[in-house]
């Protein structure tokens, strides 16, 4: 990104210009955000006053089993995103990029299930993924492979798996945008001095395209962690943390804890463990990956 | 000698390519097709056309699910969340690249913790401070803190376009004798204004989404928004499979044709959200 030029104009009546964003700013983002730090101190159900109780909220956070379950699940389906949607993005960027006829309208179609709605996805796929009639039982079913038609959503051991294959369908294509956009700014003459010296698209994605979208990867990775611990939507409509909680993650156990059970000063300490882990496993990632060296082209 | 031996492996690209791509488009296909058919049908022929075209389904799923009212709320929502968060995005964007006031680096820094931070971190007291103001369960609740959260990431983007164009025009109308106020909205708005289009794209398509402030602020039906709607019809009609496939491709199906029909500044914007 460009450096900021001089300013053309220095003094404080400047400041009218940010200052509506920042009124908006403020009030619902930065003092919901300071609060709520307040209120991961106190019991609360939402109505009167909130009263002291320490650390209450956070030993009662760290021993609740579900609650530690739900983190156990979003790594898993943080490790999923990153094999469904980052690595398969990254490999439809290679065999969709192309000039021929048809390809443009491939991205295209690839791509459209970003603007979707999380909602219509999930009820979309609620429906492939139904065990009665769905699409995929049906498929299975007329392939002779009956005993493979699961309840995908409805049993523990598949409804984790089934979410995360959504979740891939769902964003691959943003990632194979962003590494298709890479991959044009490489120059072509790499590719085919490659090819004359022998190498075949295998090693030649290995040893020329990999190295040069590092620094893509490194985004990606980054926006796959954190919004995999952001994650509410899909979940929400598909299981809505269930079978038996096994699909719960932070989102949803947070809100079902704040807004069906009450337990608003619970569930904002469960807030505050949340933006910790986020902001601290990316200060950890932006650590470990920031050292390595810079391939330029 | 290129034109002859990558004919194979162009071939090959083209097979990959389209089956993923048809597996993964059929679904809306399929959608489409079922939402014709009635119940029996969807359970007898899942796959191929409906052997009658009932465009009664969609009538029938209008009414029921209010699609109308869900329509109306999401597109003021969204029409004046997106004009609130673009116009006072490029202000502080304009003023954070191309002058100089007491806070500056301070208040960049503050901005830029909402781009880390998911919104449910906030879901609680958020509730909270909306209903002490009264905003609950109006449309202006969804407004605001869509808005709000929506900030962050477009003065960023806003704020790295203005750093690449050198300010020589703005310097100069200023030496003319312009104030502030006349060089931003005559000179740097115009430099700037299909970014402005740009972000306005890529927040409607986040707002117009958007699904948990919509379903912890907003407690009227008649005050819903189409993702809260949808889930509420799917959980009411849910084994009135034409019912909710028709609501689906009434819901779906306009995004995606503007979506085809807008799909190169769509896309140019949702990658600019990364690639910065």
């Amino acid at each position: 990104m460009a450096n900021r030029p001089q300013p053309i104009a220095t003094g404080a009546r400047n400041l009218l210009f940010v200052a509506p964003a920042f009124v908006l700013f403020g009030l619902f983002v930065l003092l919901p955000l300071v609060s709520s730090v307040y209120y991961a101190f106190t019991s609360w159900s939402g109505f009167g006053a909130a009263e002291w109780v320490g650390f209450a909220n956070f030993r009662r956070a760290v021993a609740d089993p579900v609650h530690l379950a739900a983190y156990l699940h979003v790594t898993l389906y943080i490790l999923g995103t990153l094999v469904l949607e980052v690595s398969f993005g990254l490999v439809m960027a290679v065999v969709l990029n192309s000039d021929r006829l048809g390809f443009s309208l491939m991205r295209g179609m690839f791509f459209s299930p970003m603007v979707l709605s999380m909602t219509a996805a999930g009820v979309l796929w609620a429906f492939v993924l139904d065990y009665r009639l769905g699409l995929l039982n049906s498929v299975l079913r007329g392939l002779g492979l009956a005993d493979w038609a699961l309840p995908w959503l409805s049993q523990s051991s598949t409804a984790l798996v089934a979410i995360m294959f959504v979740s891939g369908w769902r964003f691959a294509g943003f990632y194979m945008i962003i590494f298709f956009a890479a991959l044009r700014r490489i120059p072509r003459t790499i590719f085919e001095a490659a090819t004359l010296d022998g190498a075949g698209p295998v090693k030649q994605f290995l040893t020329i395209t990999l190295p040069l979208l590092r620094q893509q990867i490194l985004t990606c990775v980054l926006l796959a962690i954190t919004g995999g611990f952001a994650g509410f939507d899909l979940f929400f409509t598909m299981t809505n943390g269930g079978p038996f909680n096994a699909t719960e993650v932070p989102a949803t156990w947070i809100i079902r804890q704040g807004f069906d059970n009450n337990q608003l000063g619970y569930a904002t300490a469960m807030t505050v463990i949340l933006a910790v882990v986020v902001l601290a496993v990316s200060v950890i990632y932006l650590r470990l990956t920031e050292r390595g060296d810079d391939v330029r082209y | 000698m290129s034109a002859i031996s990558r004919r194979p492996a162009e071939w090959l690209q083209l097979l990959v390519g389209g089956t993923v791509v048809a597996a993964m488009f059929y679904p809306a296909v399929w959608m489409v097709l079922s939402s014709f058919k009635s119940n029996r049908e969807i359970f007898k022929h899942p796959f191929g056309l409906p052997d009658q075209w009932r465009w009664g389904n969609f009538a029938e799923a209008w009414d029921k699910g209010g699609l109308g009212g869900l329509y109306v709320n999401s597109i003021l929502v969204t029409a004046t969340a997106v004009t609130l968060t673009v116009c006072l995005a490029t202000a502080a964007a304009f003023a954070f690249s191309r002058l100089e006031f007491p806070g500056r680096r301070w208040l960049y820094r503050l901005l830029l913790i909402g781009l880390l931070l998911p919104p449910p971190v906030v879901a609680i007291p958020l509730f909270a401070i909306l209903r002490d103001m009264g905003l609950l369960n109006t449309l202006w609740a969804l407004i605001l803190a869509g808005s709000a959260w929506s900030l962050s990431l477009t003065i960023f983007i806003l704020h790295g376009y203005f750093n690449a164009i050198r300010p020589d025009m703005e310097e100069a109308a200023l030496l003319e004798g312009a104030t502030i106020w006349q060089v931003f909205r005559d000179i740097s708005v115009p430099m700037v204004w299909p970014s402005m289009l740009t972000l306005a794209i890529v927040n409607t398509i986040s707002i117009w989404n958007e699904l948990m402030f919509a379903l912890l602020f907003v407690v009227d039906d008649d005050k819903r928004t189409l993702p809260v709607g949808l889930i509420r019809f799917f959980g009411r009609y849910s084994t009135d499979y034409a019912m909710v496939f028709a609501a689906l491709t009434l819901t779906t199906v306009p995004i995606l044709a503007l979506y085809f029909l807008l799909q190169r500044h769509v896309i140019a914007g949702l990658s600019a959200t990364a690639m910065d």
